[in-house]
Order: structure tokens, then sequence, then C-alpha cells
């Protein structure tokens, strides 16, 4: 019991200090790419406790949706990030949900933070929202799908018994073409669950592109460092899922300390590659127009689709 | 084997001898030569297959039998008339200032590489080599098709590469299919695809796989063919192509796509049924003959309606082999014999009509009679001929076909007689009737439409500003050859020609 | 023929998959040089994938047909389509026929037949995997759906050769390659075909201004 409390506390220490890593070495790599030097990795560090000691300013027009948003977008993503092994296979939070749980934390977040846009009744605000809706109900059927795919070849829907499973077998899956399938349908829908390129630009506040930024236009001080740091987690989780799910390579399976230093070494590593990926991609891609945004996305779906085709064609 | 190296050597050399020649006789005595070598080296093969039945050449690349030896004896006659039709019509476009003088040699060139083709598909073994030397046919005549370099000719070209090889590569994997059933049966895998080892082990072949292979094929090479629903390039490229390119096209490609089917069709005979192939040529001839007949009635462009003309055709010698038999495959060998003759001798007509009104409309010709009387004769008697009239021998082909059709019928369509499937039962009486009065009503609208536009085209008077004499040139030599030929064949088929047809008829019938 | 590697036959099967992959890729692509791109790229995992059937078989002959792949469809036929896109006024797809959404389904749908006709031939091979067959017509009728789902001459040539990589595919994969003499042949004549095809595009550009197939309308009924 005691330790699979160390074992949360040390899960959520890992995922809040890592994000903002990740999305630092984004921009770095981002930069570097662009022969520019570009800020430090740990910039994203010190933007977060800079805003956090910013006091807030809030719109007259708002309602309690707009303050209470930032808490439940970044409480349900940190609870998201719980349910996806990182370091240790085993997870102890894995008892409180499975990977369909993953999917619909996620969801109540990008639920609120469409709220919340639409709350302070400006225009960006209400544009982005939209432009969220969209994407977000387009991301949604082929992330299941994706999920589904995956679920159905490891046998079972609980992330950390798939993770587990798949790690014993040195990471060999049973059949590799419905988890190619869904690995690409799951990165294609990462990208867009998490604004990236080519589907979104997180770097822009220009108003005819953003979209993620323009939900959180009208925030500031504390609730915008919690949105922030929501996001990047949201950008952790992802990149553990990927990471763990597909190449669970070097993930501790028991809970021996020597083992789970490891493991957050390999841990650190995989999503550094990982963002490293994303970082290069932002480079090479334009983003898309909004109305493109659904071929991607169909991409996705289809994919997912041909996931689960392929693992029941394969079964029968 | 001196005649066999021959039959791909002569066409070879004369295509690289063409590329360094740029005067026009010296090119065509080239290609006169070539032509006589291969015949030569034709008659030799004929009478060593005849005398000592099928043999294989070169370490089993190359296999002779009658079958194949009837398709050289078609490419070689079709491909000597065209010869000395080129010496005038070529000449003729050149110095009208039509093709550039400089230009006349890759023009041989490519005819040669097209010709080469059609030989190595013809006598190779392997199904894959001759898959590859169908595909070269297509490449090499598109340019020629595309020889005028018009909008229209370009247009035709490029629908022609792209849909023939598209075509084409369907039956890439109907070869691979082939080859994939092979491996089970065969030892040697390097022999594989070799029609002689294949037809050792052709009945422990797998059915499930051979028949998906026979589907793919029958539609890659049926593409070839031109039949319905795959024929949509034919009546473009054969509009745009210079005449002798049509007559080879029409008189001989088709024919040699039809032996490609044909030589996989006994394979998968052994191993499947007799019923699964024939009853999806059939289908496909039907379509083929009446979808042609009813274009023909409405065609306004004459070399149209030789190219749906030539669909119906090949759709009836389908026919001829989908009923089976001795007689139904008897009569479709022998059908693809008449058809390229008098086809070739249609579009030799044709490009004559052309070069002397300059327009395809059928109703802008008039009086071709007066105006050029030996064209108007080949025309009439190619369009007799077409229509299967006696004394042509046509119509003793496609009387043969229809005596099969109306006495055994149309082999059950390829679902068999098990509970809850559709069995199409076209060979009991009713059926045996209806596929018959199908087959003879197609014919016979195919032939008043060809005969009313043909006759159309022949009487009246010229419009003005048309010469009105015809000079014999030497381009005029293989239309009375040919039209010499429908008429002997339909009473008296030479004896090596008839030993010929017989021997390839028992060759294709599984008993 | 030996008995395979359990993880030999994997790491064919996923190489297949993503030759399936980057088919859906073409199908989403709009701008002519990116689908070039993909198929070279398609190609170059057709490459590892005859190399990976070469080694575990021991088919020499296979290598060849991997190195003429490299050489031919990795590098020759991606730079000729390149000049020739160059020469072109129009650089991507803006109208097609069916629209990208539409024609990934319909992709889906025929990677489903694909494996439903290769279903009852796929149990009785000693076939190194139980879906490169299938694979393989799929990426045939993938191919075959991208030149009749779009219009310029460039990408229904793609399409072409797309058609002709998933035939290469189903030769390696279901029957270890065929003999050599086809396998040259075969190449020979793809590749003449696109040089043929791109002196094609050339020509229709020049004639019609255009390398849209549906102005290709002079001859008809």
């Amino acid at each position: 019991m005691l330790q699979a409390i160390i074992l949360v506390i040390a899960q959520v220490t890992v995922l809040l200090t890592v994000s903002p890593f990740l999305v630092g070495l984004i921009r770095k790599v981002k930069a570097r790419l662009q022969l520019r030097r570009g800020a430090s990795v740990f910039q994203p560090y010190a933007d977060l406790a800079k805003l956090f000691r910013k006091q807030p300013v809030l719109s007259t027009t708002t309602s309690w949706i707009f303050t209470v948003t930032p808490y439940i977008v970044f409480a349900s993503t940190l609870t998201a990030g719980l349910l996806v092994p990182t370091f240790i296979s085993q997870n102890p939070m894995n008892f409180a949900g499975n990977i369909i749980a993953l999917v619909y934390l996620l969801a109540l977040g990008t639920f609120f933070l469409i709220l919340a846009g639409l709350d302070a009744g400006s225009a960006f605000g209400g544009m982005g929202s939209s432009r969220e809706a969209i994407v977000a109900s387009l991301t949604e059927p082929a992330m299941i799908l994706s999920i589904f795919a995956i679920a159905l070849t490891n046998g079972s829907t609980n992330l950390s018994t798939i993770v587990h499973k798949t790690a014993l077998l040195d990471g060999v899956a049973t059949d590799p073409s419905p988890q190619l399938m869904a690995l690409a349908s799951l990165f294609l829908v990462a990208l867009a669950e998490t604004g990236r390129v080519p589907i979104d630009n997180p770097a822009t506040h220009l108003e005819l592109t953003m979209i993620h930024e323009a939900m959180i236009l009208e925030y500031s001080g504390r609730y915008l460092a919690l949105l922030e740091w929501a996001a990047s987690l949201k950008l952790a989780v992802f990149l553990s899922l990927i990471a763990n799910v597909f190449a669970p390579w070097g993930i501790a399976t028991t809970a021996a300390p020597a083992a789970m230093m490891i493991g957050v070494l390999v841990y650190l590593a995989k999503t550094a590659a990982l963002a490293t990926v994303i970082g290069m991609i932002e480079c090479m891609f334009a983003k898309l127009r909004l109305f493109r945004v659904t071929d991607l996305l169909g991409v996705a779906f289809i994919l997912g689709l041909l996931g689960l085709l392929f693992f029941y064609t394969l079964r029968s | 084997m001196i005649e066999v190296a021959a039959l791909v050597a002569a066409p070879l050399f004369a295509g690289g001898l063409s590329l360094v020649v740029h005067r026009s006789a010296l090119l065509h005595a080239i290609n006169l030569t070539s032509m006589a070598i291969l015949v030569t080296a034709e008659i030799m093969i004929t009478s060593a297959v005849l005398k000592d039945g099928p043999f294989t050449a070169l370490e089993q690349l190359v296999y002779l039998d009658a079958l194949s030896t009837f398709i050289l004896f078609i490419i070689g006659a079709v491909g000597l008339a065209c010869s000395f039709y080129m010496r005038s019509y070529m000449d003729e476009q050149v110095a009208r200032g039509i093709v550039a003088p400089t230009r006349l040699n890759m023009f041989f060139f490519l005819f040669h590489m097209f010709l080469l083709a059609m030989v190595v598909a013809t006598i190779v073994n392997s199904v894959g080599v001759q898959w590859v030397a169908i595909e070269a046919t297509t490449l090499a005549t598109t340019f020629l098709i595309a020889f005028w370099r018009r909008r229209e000719s370009l247009e035709a070209g490029w629908k022609y590469l792209i849909l023939c090889s598209v075509g084409i590569s369907l039956a890439l994997f109907g070869v691979v299919l082939l080859y994939y059933s092979s491996l089970h049966a065969l030892s040697d895998v390097g022999q594989g695809l070799n029609v002689t080892q294949l037809l050792i082990v052709a009945d422990r072949l797998n059915p499930h796989v051979l028949k998906l292979a026979f589907i793919f094929i029958l539609v890659g090479y049926g593409t070839k063919v031109g039949l319905v629903p795959m024929h949509s390039w034919l009546p473009d490229a054969y509009t745009e192509a210079p005449a002798p390119v049509v007559a080879m096209l029409a008189g001989v490609l088709e024919v040699v796509s039809v032996y490609a089917i044909l030589r996989m069709r006994v394979i998968v005979d052994h191993a499947v049924s007799f019923a699964f192939t024939g009853g999806l040529l059939a289908l496909f001839g039907f379509a083929s003959l009446v979808t042609a007949a009813f274009f023909i009635l409405i065609q306004h462009n004459y070399k149209r309606l030789f190219a749906y003309s030539s669909i119906e055709h090949m759709g009836i010698a389908m026919i001829g082999f989908g009923v089976g038999g001795a007689l139904g495959t008897f009569g479709g060998l022998f059908h693809l014999l008449n058809h390229a003759f008098a086809k070739s001798m249609a579009f030799f007509a044709a490009g004559n009509i052309h070069r002397r009104f300059h327009t395809v409309e059928i109703g802008q010709v008039q009086g071709v009679a007066t105006a050029q009387p030996w064209t108007a004769m080949a025309l009439m008697i190619s369009g007799l001929a077409l229509s299967a009239l006696p004394p042509f021998s046509s119509f003793a082909s496609e009387v043969q076909v229809a005596t099969a059709l109306a006495s055994q019928g149309v082999p059950e369509m390829w679902f068999t007689n098990t509970e809850g499937m559709v069995t199409i039962a076209l060979s009991d009486q009713f059926g045996r009737l209806a596929v018959t009065a199908v087959f003879l009503m197609s014919a016979i609208l195919a032939f008043g439409g060809l005969m009313y536009r043909i006759t159309g085209m022949v009487w009246g008077t010229p419009p003005e500003g048309i010469l009105r004499e015809e000079t014999w040139t030497v381009g005029h030599l293989p239309v009375i050859l040919l039209a010499g030929a429908l008429v002997v064949f339909s009473v008296f088929l030479p004896p090596p020609i008839r030993q010929l047809l017989e021997q390839a008829t028992t060759l294709l019938v599984i008993q | 023929m030996q008995v395979l590697s359990y993880s030999g036959s994997q790491l064919v099967d996923l190489c297949s998959a993503l030759l399936l992959l980057t088919c859906f890729a073409i199908v989403a692509q709009r701008r002519l040089s990116a689908c070039v791109d993909l198929f070279a790229l398609q190609s170059a995992f057709l490459v590892v994938t005859a190399a990976l059937v070469a080694y575990l078989t021991g088919n020499q002959h296979i290598y060849i047909a991997a190195v003429l792949t490299g050489v031919i469809k990795v590098i020759i036929i991606p730079r000729v389509l390149k000049k020739v896109i160059d020469r072109l006024n129009v650089k991507r797809e803006l109208v097609m026929y069916v629209n990208v959404p539409a024609g990934l389904l319909i992709c889906g749908g025929l990677v489903m037949l694909a494996f439903f006709i290769s279903e009852p031939i796929i149990p009785l091979g000693f076939l190194l995997t139980r879906d490169s067959l299938a694979i393989a017509l799929a990426i045939v009728l993938i191919g075959f759906f991208t030149m009749i789902a779009r219009q310029k001459a460039v990408t229904q040539l793609v399409g072409f050769l797309v058609l002709e990589n998933g035939l290469f595919l189903g030769a390696t994969a279901a029957t270890y390659g065929m003999p050599l003499i086809v396998e040259l042949g075969v190449f020979f004549d793809v590749l003449i075909a696109t040089l043929i095809a791109g002196i094609y595009t050339n020509r229709l550009q020049d004639a019609f201004d255009s390398v849209d197939t549906n102005r290709l309308t002079v001859l008809k009924e």
C-alpha cells in the first residue's frame, strides 16, 4: 500500500517535471533546425514560475466556468497521466481506469476548455472553441479505433497489462501489422490533440491559424500557468502512451529501485526522442488549412480502422 | 534451330539497322528483307511442327506447337501485307509533308520492335516472358499510335498506354498467382512458369489460385484484345494511328493477346473445369459482340466503324472458344485468321480513303468507286468478309461458331450447381436457342450497319475537288492477295493450314 | 524452401504493412512532388522487404531484384518524374474526382476486398507471411483507384507505379521472386513505360496546355 502511494507520488513528480522539459526540447529542436540558438530547454519552467507569481486578471463577463476550467483541465490531464505507465509497467493507479477512461479524461479537459473559450465572450475565444470542437470531433473516432486495435491485439484494455505483457515479451508484439497501423493513427491523433503542426501551431498568435492559443487567450497569471502546464502534460501523456505501448523496451517490470532508475532514464530518452521527432515535423511541414485537417484526420481514422481490420483478418 | 533464331533476329537487326539508315528506299528494303526472312523461317517451322510435333528450343526458352505456329503464320502473313502497303503509304506521307523524312526511320524502328515483341510473345515458353513481351508491344506501339502528333493522336496514345499498361499489370498479378500455384507442384522452381512444365503438372495445381489467376489474366490480356468493357481505348487508337499500324494492331496484336489467354486457359482447364473458363470467355464474348453490334449501327466514322467491328469479331472468336468442343474451337481459331485478313484489308482501304478524302466522317465520303476503283473494291470485299457473307471464309468460321453454340450452348457460368447458388443454365434446349438467337441477331445487326455504311461510301459521286483516278501501286498487291486468300480459304484450306488448325484445336480441347 | 523463423516473417509483415501505409499517404497527398517522394519511400520499403525475403529464404536472385528496385524505382523514376513536374505549370491536384476522406474510405474498403479475395488461397501456401499476398493485392487495387481518382497525368502515373510495387511485393512475398529473366523483363518494361509516359506528359502539356487528363475529350462517340 505504502509502496503504491510512493509510486503514485513518484509518477506525478516525473510527469510534472518532465512535461515542461519536453515542450522546451521541441522548441529547442525547432530553433536549431531553423539555425537559431533558441531559448534554453528549461525556459518553460521559468515561464511557469513567472506566471504563477503574476496576478490573474479576470474579465467581468466571465462566469464560474472560466475560473474552474484551469483546475479541471489540469486535474483531468494529470489523472489521465496516472493511468499511463511511464517508467514502471505495473502502474499503481491501473485499478482506477483503463485506456477508454484515459480517452474520456482527456476529452473532459477539452470539453471544459471549449466552454471556457466561449465563456469570455471574445471573438477569438469563440473561434478557437469552434475549431477545437471540429478537431476534437474528428480525432475522437480515430483515437478510439486505434486504441481498440491496440487493445484487441494485446487482449486487454488495461494499459498496465498491455505494457507489462509486451515488455515481458522483449517488446516483440504478436502481430506487427495492426500495431503499425494503430501507431501511425495514434501519432497523428497525438499531433492533433496536443495542438501541434500541421494541425495547430502552438507558437503563433495569428488569428487566422490559432486553435488552442485562441481558447486560452483571455487567461493570465496562475490560470494561464495551469493551462500551459496541462497542455504540456497532455503532450507527455501522449508521448508516454506511444513510447510505452509500441516500444516498451527498458521499462521497469518490477518495483526494484535499480530497475526503476533505469526505467526513468529510458523513459526520459524515449520521450525526448519522440519530442525531437515532433520538433522536426514542425520544421518540415507547414500548418494545414483548417478544411484540410479533415484529410489528415481522415487518414488517422482509416489507419485505425485498418488496424482493427488487420487484427480480425489475421485472427480468422 | 536456325529458323527460331532467325525469327527473333530478323526484326531485331532490321530495327537496329533502321535506326542508322535514313534513306526511305533502303528502309523499305530492310523491312521487306526482314519480313521475307521471317516468313521463310515460319514456313520451315511449320513443316517441322507438322512433321515432328511440338518442340522446345534454346534451353527450354522457346516452345513451338501447332497453336503458336498458327499464330506465327498470321503474324507473318499480315506483317508481309503491311510491309507492301507501307511501301506506298509511308512514302506518300513523307511526300505530302505529314511525316518528316527524318522521323521515318523511327517509324520503322518501332514497327520492327512491335513485330519482335509479338513474335517473342508467341514463341516463348515461359508465361512470364510472354507477359514481358506483350507489355513491350504496348510500349512499342504507343508512339506509333501517336505518330502524327496531333492533339487527337496524343490523346489516343495516352489512353492506350495507360489503359493497356494497367490491364496488363492485372495480367501480371495473374501470372504471379499462377507461379505461386506451380511452386507447390514443381520441383524445379526456375521452370515454374514454363508452359511445358505447367501442362505436365496442371491437374495438381490448386484450383482456387488458378481460378483467381485466370480471371486476372483474362481481364488483363482482354484489355489488349479490346473485349468489352475494357475496350474504350480501342476505337480511339484505331482512328488515330497510321493505317499500316492499325492493320497490325487489329490483325495481329489482338490475335497474339487472344493466344496468351488461350495458353493460360488450357492450363486452367486441366486444374479447374472447362465450364469455368468457357463460361467466362463466352460472357466476355457476348458482351463484346452485343455492344459492338450496337455501336456499329450508330457509327459515323469509318475507322471507328472498323474498330467496333474488330471488337465484334473478337467477341465471336471468344464465344467460339467459350463454347469449346472441336467445332467451336476450330471455328474460333479459323475466325481469328479470317478476321486478321479481312480487317487488315479494311484498314488498308480506310487508309487510302483517308488519304484521298481527308476525312473520317462517313457522310463526307461518297463515290469511292469513281475516285478510287481499286480501293472501292477492297472496301467492298473486306466489308462483305467482315459481315461474314459467302463466298468468304469468315462465313465458314462464323457458321462453325454458330453451329457449335446452337448444339452445345454456353457452359454454365461459374457458379456451380450447389444449393443456394445462382446457376445460369445456358446449355439446356431453351438456353441454347436463346444464346444462338442473340448471337445471330447481333451478327445481323453488325452486317446491316457495316454494309449500309460501306455501300453509302462506295457509290455516288465524289465531292468536288477529289481526284478521280487511282494508279496501281505496290500497296494494292497485298489487298488482292488477302482478298484472294479469303475466297480460296472458304472452299479450300491449304493442307498445312488445315493441319495446323486441327492440331491446334486438339491442343485446346480437353476431353 | 526452408521453414522460416517466426520473427523473420513478422519483419516481412511489418514491411508490407509499411508499404500499405505509404499507399494511404499517397492517396491523401495532393502535392505532385510529395506524391513522387512518397512513391520513392514506398519503393525503399520494397527494397527492404525484398532484401529481407532474399536473406530469409536464401534466394540469391532476389538480391538482384532488390538492387534493381533500388536503382530504378528509388532513384531513376522519381528523378524522371521530378523533371517532368518541373516543366508543368501546376504543382498540386486541385480538383479530384473523389475527395480525400472519401478516397481513404474507399481504399479502406479495397483493403477489405483484397483480404476477402485472397482469403481462400492464403492458408494453402508455405507462405512467408499470412497477409503479404493480401496486402500486395490491396496495394494493386489502391494503385488502380488512384489512377481513376486523379486527373493529373503525373499522379496517374504514380498510381500505376504504386500498382507495380504491389505486384512486385506479391511476386516477392508470395512466390519468393519470379524467375530472374521475368523479373528483369518486368523492370525493363516498367522503366520504359515510365519514360514513355514522361515524354507523353510533356507532349500533352505542349498540346493541351495542361496535364489534366479530363481535358482529353477530343475523342468520343
